[in-house]
């Protein structure tokens, strides 16, 4: 295997965690958090992490979290160079950055660009300050607006911002507000996503009133009517670009590529030799930099099964609007095509839930929007 | 024989009946306080659960009296429901006495009333005890007058007790003494003994529960049942104290187990006779029927995998409970299944019940019906219990549906409720008499309607205090039709039911509107269709879902989604898939749950 992969790195860190919100992130004092051990920590574990990479080519790094932009740009500056310095990255390697416009500040966002970061996201969610109050955002429109004009100002032309709906209490003119805002940015990138409420979150606990079903799959038809209008290509669920402008390391992710995870909590998903496997780090920060010290810090792999990777395969591959080639499944799963998949694509194509067009599978129109229900069609039930 | 009283307690469940017992057992030394369990006569979880007994049993119990002598007190226990008053009967016919036992806060119930009719017209002394009197509710006087006007029985001096506390319940004993007549019978006659009930027993086979009349049981002894004429030699035979004892003979007055080799309880018939083979009695015991079951429902499994499994669990059901009758069905919509025979609806909720929990099956379980005499235009009449098997209306001359008169005790509060409710589902007034707060009313209702929603409608129009009691009066031709269900133009037959012509489009409509309800919206619009026939008479959609992708996915951990996936799964896999639809469980009842 030497197909190209991603690297992901998770800073756990947010100074406010929202309401919504089920990432592995900590709430944090501006400066409280150990900056300094925690890059020396990502960089020991990237050193050992980086044996079952067997020097393929890193096509994308993705700095999540959390909020990265809490870090001072010379922290990303020395994580990026242990990059460079440990990894094979490719010469047109995309770096994207979190972002929070909480965190914004000019002359740090011109120091992630030194750094190295090609890419921004911004979490803006909503323009709607009473949303961003209900979703206990720390920012405002105005600052939102401004983490972009400026970003675009100091040079960074791939920049993505996340946008939510089905918001507590919204309405569809609201929503369409929203979009209408974001779409005026005239930006290359935009991830529209749902709002859910997840376990393990205050949302879960203390329930906001969102709209129904129906009234989020209003909100949800004409939104992507207006952004599709605005020019950007629905290539994703919930991901939206120019031509040209995909998120290179998320399109990874959903074409079941290798990638790996280093930081608190951070997952991977690896091809070694003929195995397939996914491994989860520490989820602590407090735990992970001590587990880190004792080379600990990978606390659980999974070796996948063909069941698994059957599941998956669809599960990420589906959720692209092109879908995926035979030979695609044949290299992500090293299984083959005929002997696993083909009799139940060629069931689902007859009954109407995927198309296949130049070599490409992909779910209809009507099953994409049912996507939950094709999926569990790859699901095998383990006794 | 002149120091045995045999008994049996007459009471509506919740009444005390089981707390009763037990004092009896704890004054007579039965059962050390260790091994007193609470209500020790009710051992199968659903009868401790609800309070209900579903199988008769005895217990020998020694008492010594003031009077210096020491008696032999053999209570019976009667099943406690009106799906079981064959059983009831047979339990009485065992007895000389019984007690009447009323909750002194509430009154009589229209089920003890019944109770009590059979036991005075099989000449039983009936002893009135009042119960609960320690609660502050208790009212003993106007319960003892509504006794007198409800029952005819004089209640002038009744027996005041509170099981719970246990005053009163060592006069009852003594009551029963003096008003009780001892047995009659000639032991040295040819044998007779009635079957009071029967049971399997995994070591033992068929244990079955007797009365000697006449003559004397012993081991060795060579013993015939009458009614089918099969002979079986007796192995053991003894007493319940309530543990079981064994016995060197059994005779005439005596009630008591005997086990004789039967492999099925269905040759040991409740209210069947055993003689001796060598001195066989000339005359069988009064009261002997064949019980038929009367409320019909297909049972399915909601996985076709658990075919077998359930196929086991029926015949172990079947082992001890011979009203109970299976046999294979097939439906286009929910595959193989059993046809299953109840004695009314409370059996059919038992049985469902235990065979969901005992034997951890997921079934669906059809709308049930009544047995319908079919006259076919050839003059032929045929029996149907599955309203799929009902022939095309061309070859059908007239149906008849049975019809049942229905005894309703209720405090007047609440008659005019009840009358309408028993005009809504075609009842014919029969009679109507007031004794004090309580009103006593008899209807002729057709059975089918009585099945669906009857009791449950019956309950909350009375706020609870209407009683109910029936038996079988007779056929009746009826303008029925066949109101079949179409989910997406395909007919499902588990979901036809017969109605009234009369009812048949309101019913349609109210239908449709439940199954809307019930089933979850799906991928696509579902058309729901009630038809008579050809003709479609009612119409709901379900709108289809709009989507249910979850949005948000990154590619790191995708453990959660797949939980998530798979929970929805299985929550699918509980649902019956018609054409593309999935339908739950619950669908299959909403018949019952029609409100017109």
């Amino acid at each position: 295997m030497n197909e190209p992969l991603g690297l992901y790195i998770h800073i756990p860190w947010c100074l406010h965690k929202c309401g919504y919100c089920d990432f592995n992130s900590h709430a944090t004092e501006a400066n409280a958090f150990p900056e300094a051990d925690y890059v020396q920590a990502l960089i020991s574990d990237l050193i050992a992490g980086k044996d079952d990479l067997q020097g393929r080519s890193v096509r994308s790094i993705f700095i999540g979290g959390g909020t990265p932009s809490l870090f001072s740009a010379q922290a990303i500056s020395t994580i990026l160079d242990a990059c460079q310095q440990q990894l094979n990255l490719s010469s047109d390697c995309e770096i994207t950055l979190e972002t929070n416009p909480s965190t914004f500040e000019g002359e740090k966002f011109a120091g992630f660009k030194s750094a190295g970061v090609n890419r921004l996201s911004i979490g803006v969610q909503s323009f709607d300050p009473v949303q961003l109050k209900k979703l206990e955002r720390i920012h405002g429109r105005d600052e939102a607006l401004h983490t972009v004009h400026t970003a675009q100002q100091l040079g960074f032309e791939n920049i993505n911002i996340d946008l939510m709906f089905a918001l507590p209490g919204q309405t569809l003119e609201q929503a369409l507000d929203d979009v209408a805002q974001a779409c005026a940015l005239d930006l290359p990138h935009l991830s529209y996503y749902q709002l859910t409420i997840e376990p393990n979150t205050r949302f879960h606990r203390f329930p906001p009133v969102i709209p129904s079903l129906d009234q989020a799959a209003d909100i949800q038809a004409a939104a992507m009517a207006a952004i599709s209008d605005a020019g950007y290509t629905r290539y994703e669920v919930s991901a939206f670009s120019r031509q040209g402008a995909e998120c290179g390391h998320n399109l990874n992710y959903w074409q079941f590529g290798d990638y790996l995870g280093i930081g608190a909590g951070a997952h991977s998903k690896l091809t070694v030799g003929h195995e397939i496997k996914r491994f989860q780090r520490v989820r602590q920060p407090g735990s992970y930099l001590t587990a880190v010290a004792e080379q600990k810090q990978v606390i659980q792999t999974r070796l996948l099964g063909s069941n698994d990777l059957i599941f998956e395969f669809m599960l990420n591959q589906l959720r692209l609007r092109r879908g995926f080639t035979a030979a695609d499944f044949e290299q992500c799963t090293q299984l083959s095509w005929p002997d696993t998949i083909a009799p139940q694509i060629d069931h689902l194509l007859a009954l109407g839930h995927l198309e296949q067009s130049a070599g490409h599978y992909f779910a209809s129109e009507h099953a994409y929007r049912f996507l939950d229900s094709l999926l569990q069609e790859f699901l095998v039930e383990t006794p | 024989m002149q120091y045995i009283r045999n008994f049996s307690i007459i009471a509506h469940i919740d009444h005390g009946k089981s707390t009763l017992a037990d004092r009896f057992i704890q004054i007579c030394g039965g059962l050390s306080d260790r091994e007193m369990k609470a209500q020790v006569l009710d051992s199968m979880d659903i009868e401790q659960e609800r309070g209900i007994t579903i199988k008769a049993q005895a217990v020998s119990l020694p008492f010594t009296s003031k009077d210096g002598n020491t008696y032999e007190l053999n209570f019976i226990d009667t099943p406690g429901h009106v799906d079981f008053s064959y059983e009831v009967s047979r339990s009485l016919a065992a007895c000389e006495g019984a007690l009447l036992i009323v909750d002194a806060s509430q009154g009589v119930e229209a089920q003890s009333v019944a109770n009590c009719y059979t036991a005075v017209e099989l000449g039983l002394e009936v002893l009135p005890v009042l119960n609960k009197i320690d609660l502050p509710a208790a009212d003993p006087d106007r319960v003892a007058t509504e006794i007198e006007e409800v029952i005819g029985i004089d209640a002038t001096d009744p027996l005041l007790v509170s099981a719970k506390t246990g005053v009163g319940v060592k006069e009852v004993l003594e009551g029963l003494i003096t008003h009780t007549p001892a047995p009659k019978g000639d032991p040295e006659g040819p044998l007779k003994a009635l079957i009071i009930d029967s049971w399997f027993d995994n070591y033992v086979g068929v244990i079955t529960l007797v009365r000697v009349f006449d003559g004397c049981i012993r081991p060795k002894q060579k013993i015939v049942a009458m009614s089918t004429g099969r002979n079986y030699q007796v192995e053991k035979i003894g007493v319940f104290t309530p543990k079981r004892e064994e016995r060197s003979a059994l005779s005439a007055g005596q009630v008591g187990f005997v086990i004789c080799g039967i492999k099925d309880i269905s040759s040991a018939k409740v209210g069947d006779t055993l003689s001796d083979v060598s001195n066989q009695s000339e005359e069988v015991l009064d009261g002997f029927k064949e019980v038929q079951p009367n409320v019909f429902a297909g049972i399915f499994p909601v996985n076709a995998d658990d075919y077998e499994n359930f196929r086991d669990a029926l015949d172990k059901l079947k082992l001890n409970d011979a009203s109970f009758s299976f046999e294979p069905e097939t439906s286009q919509a929910l595959g193989s299944g059993f046809r299953c025979g109840f004695l009314g609806m409370l059996h059919m909720e038992i049985v469902q019940e235990r065979l969901e929990r005992e034997y951890d099956l997921d079934l669906i379980t059809t709308a049930p019906t009544v047995v319908y005499e079919v006259h076919l235009t050839d003059n032929s009449v045929v029996q149907i219990d599955n309203p799929a098997d009902l022939p095309a209306t061309n070859k059908v001359a007239a149906i008849h549906e049975p019809i049942i008169t229905a005894n309703i005790l209720v405090p007047h509060d609440y008659v005019g409720n009840v009358i309408t409710l028993c005009i809504e589902k075609r009842g014919v007034q029969q009679n109507l008499v007031y004794h004090g707060n309580q009103v006593a009313l008899t209807f002729q209702l057709p059975l089918n309607e009585v099945v669906l929603d009857f009791f449950d409608r019956l309950k909350s129009v009375s706020r609870g205090y209407a009683s109910f009691d029936y038996q079988h009066s007779h056929f009746s031709p009826s303008p029925l039709v066949k109101l079949d269900v179409l989910i997406n133009s395909e007919r499902v037959d588990a979901l036809s039911v017969i109605v009234h012509n009369d009812h048949s489009r309101s019913y349609g409509n109210s239908l449709a509107v439940k199954l809307k309800d019930l089933i979850p919206r799906q991928m696509y619009d579902v058309a729901i269709q009630a038809a008579i026939g050809n003709q479609i008479i009612a119409r709901t959609t379900i709108k289809a879902l709009r989507k249910n992708v979850t949005a948000k996915c990154y590619g790191g951990d995708i453990t959660r989604k797949k939980k998530l996936l798979e929970k929805q799964k299985a929550g699918k896999k509980r649902m019956k898939q018609i054409g593309s639809v999935e339908v739950p469980q619950e669908a299959f009842l909403a018949v019952l749950k029609v409100e017109k």
